[in-house]
């Protein structure tokens, strides 16, 4: 007898028929090798990746003729020591790095009290809107903020018009250092909240009524306890926010009026202005191998554990 | 070089006087349509010509494509890849042996060069309307036409009249002027600015590439003003928003701030000022018959009807004698035809600046960065 | 508001001057007309009032969303009355911050701080209080062995065991001496045995230092077992507050008779000498003075019943009848009987037997005889609600 619907609903015969296929396709004495076809796309991803990286390697050793616009056959490092000699480049990679730093701090900064805010709010209201002005930055895009900043705080921008108003003569508040750093920081801000809000959810408020009651104030319950627990989160949305500045393109091309390039802009001059693909390669390589250095550094520093990766531990 | 300028600038009387042109049977003549019924090789169903958008693209369309479509039957494919991004992968499939993405790169000359040093571009000597061109289409210090220049223009000084109430300025050294501090934009390259601020700074032009000092003081110099750096787009923008008083800029933004309604003028001050051309060039690797199509491309953008509507809406001075400038650009300086128009601009050998823009690039981005 | 208490290095026990100063100061906490209004719904907490006397135990029990956890938290300090006002030696509480008060407490979920070793969890609050720095670690060491966890002080909280880290807990809250420690149902989570044997350690740990202690609970044997005073609560409302033995015996109302041990109740009406039940006089004792006639409950435990298959085993009590066993369940050391009594309309009493040579004699459908003593069952005015 056929068993009703009821006691066997569609979803159960749905996926029967699924996992009759599935074994067809992949026998069940190969299961032991299920995990790897499922980890094969991403590592296929990476190998693809490293492909890369290494023709960038390659091109990154051959150096550009100007009067044939055909790279040298013979290897050499005339790349790495022009990006190096040329004081420029240094400035551009000093600029980045320390863009990277100070665009990391200002939006820890900013995004913890949000995310302890969003997590810890008794009140949905509060926390629907702070996700979706939290979101909606996502749905706008980067270059299309910016050149919403560029509307904002321009000459004739609705900051200058409140200047204005108390008498304040128009301030060239675009195309410099902070402008960029500004436009970074307002870039990233959602990506540091959203690493940031796991790790805090992770801290049950009784843990810092208990250090209440144990005689800390709020300041030192910040510091002495919900600080060093939320450090996975901390350290996962620095990871993040580091790697993102350090490579970005678009606020400093835009807010930076030329004049501010990170090392993404440099790269861009060398592959698509001058053609000089190996200078342009030797800089890749560089960043590279800056970032390495950075996220090396950072799980040095804190050990690589802190991400809260691996098994849990009970 | 990025150029994207937001609104079509045609005027409906251009886009009239194209139809004529191309209705008459004139057109299949200049085609070479009397060797037509010899051996003419399969048609192509499409050929894709690279081009910049906006009014670049429309000025193109009206002059160039539409015309050759009505009277080839072939459709003509504008692709908006950036020129810069282009490049590679046409250098790429040369490299590869493979077809290339394009049939047509309209390029500036500069970029151009590069590709044909590199030995990209195929040679379009036997087109037979360069017998009607003047000089300009001829690239200068390359073997044959890997290019043909199609038309020329100005990188002008761009100002706002309000910022200089006595007049136009006279000299680039007239941006020194402390007031003009932070108002005042180059592209972020410097292209456009390294001669004349070799004329500024008290150099030569005949240096030029062997030594420029004057220059680089005078870039130096006009550092501490803080300029604003960007392409294209960027100086339309800054113009229309109020930033900038002043930008070393292609005549054609200019003109498109003006018609967007910004009181906006130029001027060639006595050091001069920079000229260069654009042209159109076939990438190698195409088959036999897509390749004489392509050809008859560039053939027919270089006849006098194809120019005078293309250039009309891009404001240019073209390749063949006897265009009629548009209303607004008569005796302009932006505009040159006569000899003496060109007393003051400079022109420099594409090879030289090809081998040594980057270096010039450097150490421009060494003083503007630094 | 100052400190309530001076901080610093102190012996670890009371001395005798202290304890005598304290004592002149009247009750340790003294909780006066608190309300709690959450907005929503009735009052979390209503008119809550008591005294607790220096280093007395007093548990606060009752079932969920009795109020008593939000009475604890507005003695710590968590939340503040909507009404009424609290007493910490004598001093209005309500404006203090909780790291103000010297109150210790271990939460439900402990909340032990998993990225400090046992050893600094400990010393968390003589850091906080600012302790000196240099009498930090021998302390530390005094309150581990006190807790039995001497040796263990560098352990991470989640290398020790289910047990150890309540016992890190404890010394955490008691470790800078306050004048009150607070325990919201810690022991709720553990297994049995465990639990049992945690309750006799925190009985031991507060008697040994003599701290004033609120226990809050669900569990009516952890109340009786652990605690000097209990206070039962029931709908935000105290039902009565009295020593464990007292709150056994002499329950103040049907809820607590109820609440507190197994209770099987009698519908009737008051009647001279006991409750008239289906037309039959069944012998007890009103709590309060009730005049003949009003509907009334008699309450009575399952110990306090008798019960034997033949009736002349149970001669001597006050009253017996007959009835069937419905379902008997072993637990052990004793074995719980439902017995449905025909004469008094069919209602079931439940019997605790002791006897485990009996326990196969009295199956389910068997006939039997109960009774029990007239003081053994308590009449209470039929409950309103």
């Amino acid at each position: 007898m056929r068993p009703s619907r009821a006691e066997y609903p569609y979803r159960w015969r749905l996926m029967d028929r699924l996992e009759a296929a599935a074994d067809r396709l992949f026998p069940r004495r190969w299961s032991r090798w299920t995990g790897w076809l499922m980890l094969a796309p991403a590592l296929l991803l990476v190998a693809v990746l490293l492909i890369g990286l290494v023709q960038i390697a390659d091109a990154s050793l051959h150096t550009l003729d100007r009067k044939t616009f055909r790279t040298s056959a013979a290897y050499s490092l005339d790349n790495y020591r022009a990006a190096l000699d040329q004081g420029v480049y240094l400035a551009v990679l000093w600029r980045s790095v320390l863009g990277a730093a100070i665009v990391t701090l200002l939006t820890l900064l900013l995004a913890f009290p949000y995310g302890y805010v969003m997590v810890r709010t008794r009140s949905s209201n509060l926390r629907k809107l702070l996700l979706i002005a939290l979101f909606l930055p996502f749905f706008i895009g980067q270059v299309v903020r910016a050149y919403g900043w560029l509307i904002i705080l321009g000459n004739g921008g609705l900051v200058n018009d409140l200047l204005g108003l108390v008498g304040v003569p128009p301030q060239r508040l675009l195309f410099n250092y902070p402008a960029v750093l500004f436009g970074l920081v307002q870039y990233m801000l959602p990506f540091a909240v959203l690493m940031l809000a796991p790790a805090l959810t992770a801290i049950p408020e009784e843990t810092e009524a208990a250090a209440g009651s144990l005689g800390a104030n709020w300041l030192r319950t910040l510091w002495h306890v919900v600080l060093p627990m939320a450090r996975p989160g901390l350290v996962g949305a620095g990871l993040v926010v580091v790697s993102l500045t350090l490579t970005d393109f678009a606020m400093p091309a835009i807010l930076g009026g030329g004049g501010q390039d990170f090392i993404a802009n440099a790269i861009y001059d060398q592959f698509f202005r001058t053609s000089d693909q190996g200078l342009g390669a030797a800089l890749t390589l560089l960043l590279v191998g800056i970032g390495s250095l950075v996220v090396g550094a950072v799980f040095t520093a804190f050990g690589a554990g802190t991400l809260a990766m691996g098994r849990a531990r009970t | 070089m990025t150029r994207h300028i937001q609104r079509p600038s045609l005027s409906r009387r251009a886009v009239l006087r194209g139809g004529v042109a191309f209705g008459g049977a004139a057109l299949l003549a200049q085609l070479g349509a009397g060797r037509a019924f010899a051996a003419e090789p399969e048609k192509p169903a499409e050929l894709i010509v690279r081009a910049w958008g906006g009014s670049w693209v429309d000025a193109l369309k009206a002059g160039v494509s539409d015309p050759f479509t009505a009277a080839t039957g072939i459709t003509i494919r504008h692709d908006l890849t950036e020129d810069n991004e282009i490049q590679p992968k046409i250098w790429a499939a040369a490299e590869q042996k493979r077809v290339p993405p394009i049939h047509i790169n309209w390029d500036t000359t500069t970029n151009a060069t590069k590709s044909a040093l590199r030995g990209v571009a195929e040679d379009l000597s036997d087109l037979s309307n360069l017998a009607g061109t003047t000089d300009l289409a001829k690239p200068v210090g390359l073997e044959g036409y890997p290019i043909v220049n199609t038309y020329g223009y100005v990188y002008v000084l761009a100002y706002r009249p309000e910022a200089f109430p006595d007049g136009a300025p006279k000299s680039w050294k007239d941006l020194l002027d402390p007031k003009f501090k932070g108002r005042i934009a180059l592209y972020n390259d410097g292209i456009g600015f390294h001669f004349p601020a070799q004329v500024a700074g008290g150099g030569k032009l005949e240096d030029i590439p062997a030594n420029m000092d004057a220059c680089w003081a005078f870039v130096e110099q006009m550092k501490a003003q803080e300029p604003l750096l960007g392409e294209d787009p960027d100086f339309t923008t800054w113009f229309q928003n109020g930033e900038i008083d002043a930008a070393c800029t292609i005549s054609t933004n200019a003109r498109e701030a003006r018609k967007n309604g910004v009181n906006i003028a130029w001027t060639v001050p006595e050091e001069g000022c920079k000229f260069d051309t654009d042209g159109l060039w076939i990438p190698v690797g195409l088959p036999e018959n897509e390749l004489y199509w392509a050809k008859q491309y560039i053939n027919f953008a270089l006849t006098k009807d194809a120019q005078q509507v293309w250039l009309d809406g891009l404001g240019l001075p073209g390749v063949v004698p006897g265009l009629t400038p548009p209303a607004d650009l008569v005796d302009d300086a932006s505009y040159p035809t006569k000899p003496a128009d060109f007393e003051h601009l400079i022109r420099i050998s594409a090879q030289v600046q090809v081998e040594n823009e980057s270096e010039w690039f450097a150490k421009f981005k060494a003083i503007m960065q630094g | 508001m100052g400190r309530i208490r001076q901080q610093g290095p102190q012996p670890m026990i009371r001395d005798a001057a202290n304890a005598a100063q304290a004592a002149k100061a009247g009750p340790a906490v003294s909780v006066r007309g608190v309300d709690m209004d959450f907005g929503a719904g009735p009052l979390a907490v209503a008119d809550a009032g008591f005294d607790l006397a220096r280093g007395r135990f007093l548990t606060i029990l009752g079932p969920s969303g009795s109020g008593k956890t939000t009475l604890l938290r507005m003695i710590a300090g968590f939340q503040t009355p909507t009404r009424g006002e609290i007493f910490i030696n004598g001093e209005p509480v309500s404006k203090v911050a909780p790291h103000q008060r010297a109150i210790g407490m271990v939460f439900q979920k402990l909340a032990l701080f998993p990225h400090l070793t046992a050893a600094q969890n400990v010393a968390f609050p003589l850091k906080m209080r600012r302790f000196d720095a240099r009498g930090i670690p021998a302390r530390v060491e005094q309150f581990l062995d006190l807790v039995r966890l001497g040796g263990l002080g560098g352990r991470r909280i989640h290398e020790l065991s289910g047990g150890q880290q309540q016992r890190v807990a404890i010394a955490r809250a008691l470790v800078f001496q306050p004048d009150l420690l607070l325990l919201d149902e810690p022991l709720a989570a553990l297994d049995r045995k465990l639990r049992e044997e945690m309750q006799l350690e925190f009985r031991r740990i507060q008697r040994e230092l003599g701290v004033t202690t609120i226990n809050v609970t669900h569990d009516q044997r952890e109340a009786l077992v652990m605690s000097d005073e209990v206070i039962v609560m029931e709908a935000g409302r105290i039902q009565q507050n009295a020593r464990p033995v007292d709150l056994y015996r002499d329950p103040a109302n049907a809820f607590v008779a109820n609440f507190i041990g197994v209770t099987s109740f009698l519908p009737g009406r008051v009647a001279p000498g006991g409750l008239e039940c289906g037309g039959i006089l069944c012998p007890g004792t009103p709590r309060q003075a009730l005049a003949a006639g009003t509907p009334a409950r008699g309450a009575i435990r399952a110990e306090q019943i008798r019960m034997a298959a033949d009736g002349a085993a149970l001669a001597g009590l006050d009253f017996r009848l007959q009835g069937q066993v419905r379902d008997a369940i072993f637990e052990g050391e004793r074995q719980l009987y439902e017995v449905v009594l025909p004469a008094l309309g069919g209602i079931a009493v439940q019997v605790y037997h002791h006897d485990a040579s009996d326990f196969a004699l009295t199956a389910p459908g068997q006939t039997v005889t109960v009774g029990w003593n007239r003081r053994d069952m308590i009449l209470f005015p039929a409950a309103v609600p």
